[in-house]
């Protein structure tokens, strides 16, 4: 470990970090799916009312 | 004999399947005009982002030559992955090149030449994206289904029907959703892929263990397992040639670029850089870490690409097996659906412009987006069945890029810093950069010129290109006589 602690700590400092990020996007990037459809829904509406009052 | 249980792993694979295509059409009901189906009317925000390109970047493709190289190379395979992520970072943390081209507002990487270099330079570059982009995924089909097969323990006669029954599921939601549905399934097949990769390189690091690792590349590879600069297959050359295939990727890859773009602004476009940065390292050193462990179990002898599938088949207990197939059927078919819409986004902003010559209605671009995504699919298949891959798989995916990663890197740094740039510069660097790779190509597939292309060397090959690419801009722009109203503006 001590010899090749460069590539011990990367390894490790690679399944530490992907997993908290997986569990911090996976929450996070919900939500911001929501909003972004919501986003899209409201534009959707808008343009229809403009488009209809001419 | 493979673990993998029909009952048990195939009920998970097909319920990842289902779920995934559900959520893929479900969006398609957001897309009304071509902005959504491109660029997802820009709005994606950071944590999608970070899911998107994440997903997209890793690919069963990737996974496979990412083992390949630890396999062969040892730790030291895992080099590339620093360099971009370090590369990543970089361009996260200063907007550098990113920043001028998501301000512009563009959709696609040419659509900014052509306010710089005219009309003709963007059609150029789109062909050489377009070139360059789908010579590199004609391999992902055949390499995807080898790992398949091999993990599964399919018969190898099922490989192609297997391809094409991903490929046109994928090609269904791309199709019908674009964009929107690449960014949801994307987040989808993330949290699927990164499970998977998770638990299975833990399981390895438990059952392997980190000493057996370590000694396996000491006795195989030596110092140069551990430091690529000592190591005999890669050296100087292979780091400088990865640095800058990574750093271009990071300016110009397509499918990279595509998030900056669909970014809601520019600040969370340099946030998904700077945040997925680390994530690059461990799109190297996980899989490297799975083709260490089949070269400490099965020993050198096996076939470099094959070695990590062939291990993992015995090594993953039945359940597991389930999930590490869905996660890599996820990584694939968020890799696939995402450089098909892309490469499909490019040939219609930029190739087919000039044939747009009045306003297209929403309604027939997105017939056209679409049409050209189904023909994306139709060349994956035929290109992916008949080229016969030589050398590394890296290598390949190396020399391909650079047919434009080269150029539109170049033509992007000077379209954004350097005023003086022209379109002849431009021209020249396109030009220089499609022809060296090209030509590399060639002469290593045939036999009368194999050994003049294994004597020079994909790297040194590599790196003359992106150096040359660069003088050709400078010398090309210098070269081209001045307007005058280029010169009464320099003059004052």
């Amino acid at each position: 470990m001590a010899k090749h602690w460069f590539w011990w700590s990367m390894t490790w400092a690679c399944v530490i970090w992907y997993s908290t990020i997986t569990i911090y996007v996976a929450i996070r990037g919900g939500a911001d799916i929501k909003h972004m459809l919501a986003r899209l829904d409201a534009t959707k509406a808008r343009e229809a009312r403009e488009e209809k009052e001419g | 004999m493979t673990h993998f249980n029909w009952l048990l792993d195939g009920s998970i694979v097909g319920l990842y399947l289902l779920a995934t295509m559900a959520a893929g059409l479900m969006v398609r009901k957001y897309v009304g005009k071509v902005e959504h189906f491109l660029v997802a009317g820009r709005e994606m925000d950071v944590y999608l982002g970070i899911a998107s390109l994440a997903a997209t970047e890793f690919g069963i493709v990737t996974c496979m030559y990412t083992a390949q190289n630890g396999f062969e190379k040892g730790f030291a395979g895992a080099t590339p992955g620093i360099l971009m992520a370090v590369a990543m970072l970089v361009v996260g943390l200063t907007g550098f090149v990113i920043k001028p081209l998501r301000d512009s507002g563009v959709m696609t990487i040419p659509e900014l030449f052509e306010k710089k270099f005219g009309p003709r330079i963007r059609w150029a570059a789109g062909v050489v994206i377009v070139l360059g982009g789908l010579l590199n995924m004609g391999v992902f089909l055949r390499t995807g289904g080898q790992f398949l097969v091999l993990v599964s323990g399919l018969d190898v006669k099922y490989l192609e029907i297997m391809m094409t029954a991903l490929l046109v599921g994928v090609a269904v939601y791309t199709i019908l959703g674009g964009m929107l549905s690449v960014l949801v399934t994307d987040y989808m097949q993330f949290i699927v892929m990164s499970a998977g990769l998770i638990v299975v390189t833990i399981l390895i690091l438990m059952n392997v263990g980190w000493e057996s690792m370590v000694t396996t590349v000491e006795v195989q590879y030596g110092a140069g397992g551990f430091n690529p600069f000592i190591n005999p297959t890669m050296g100087w050359q292979y780091v400088l040639f990865n640095l800058m295939l990574n750093t271009a990727a990071v300016l110009t890859w397509q499918t990279i670029i595509a998030r900056v773009l669909a970014a809601k602004d520019t600040a969370t476009g340099r946030k998904v850089y700077t945040r997925t940065s680390f994530f690059f390292v461990c799109r190297f050193l996980i899989p490297g870490i799975w083709g260490i462990a089949a070269l400490a179990t099965l020993g050198p002898l096996v076939n470099s690409l094959e070695a990590m599938p062939r291990y993992l088949s015995t090594a993953v207990p039945p359940g597991l097996m389930g999930l590490l197939i869905a996660a890599m059927l996820a990584a694939d078919m968020s890799t696939d659906s995402s450089y098909m819409l892309t490469w499909g986004s490019v040939i219609y902003n930029d190739i087919m412009a000039p044939f747009r010559k009045t306003r297209w209605s929403e309604k027939r671009g997105l017939f056209w987006n679409r049409s050209i995504i189904a023909f994306i699919g139709i060349f994956l298949l035929l290109y992916g069945l008949w080229y016969p891959l030589k050398g590394d798989l890296w290598t390949y995916l190396g020399v391909t890029g650079t047919i434009y990663l080269a150029s539109i890197s170049v033509l992007l740094i000077a379209c954004c810093y350097w005023r003086r740039a022209n379109s002849w510069g431009a021209g020249a660097a396109i030009f220089i950069s499609a022809v060296i790779p090209i030509t590399y190509l060639v002469i290593e597939q045939v036999p009368a010129t194999a050994a003049l292309a294994k004597s020079i060397g994909p790297y040194y090959s590599g790196i003359a290109t992106y150096l040359l690419a660069g003088a050709a801009m400078v010398i090309g722009t210098l070269l081209k006589p001045q307007s005058t109203t280029q010169l009464t503006e320099r003059t004052g």
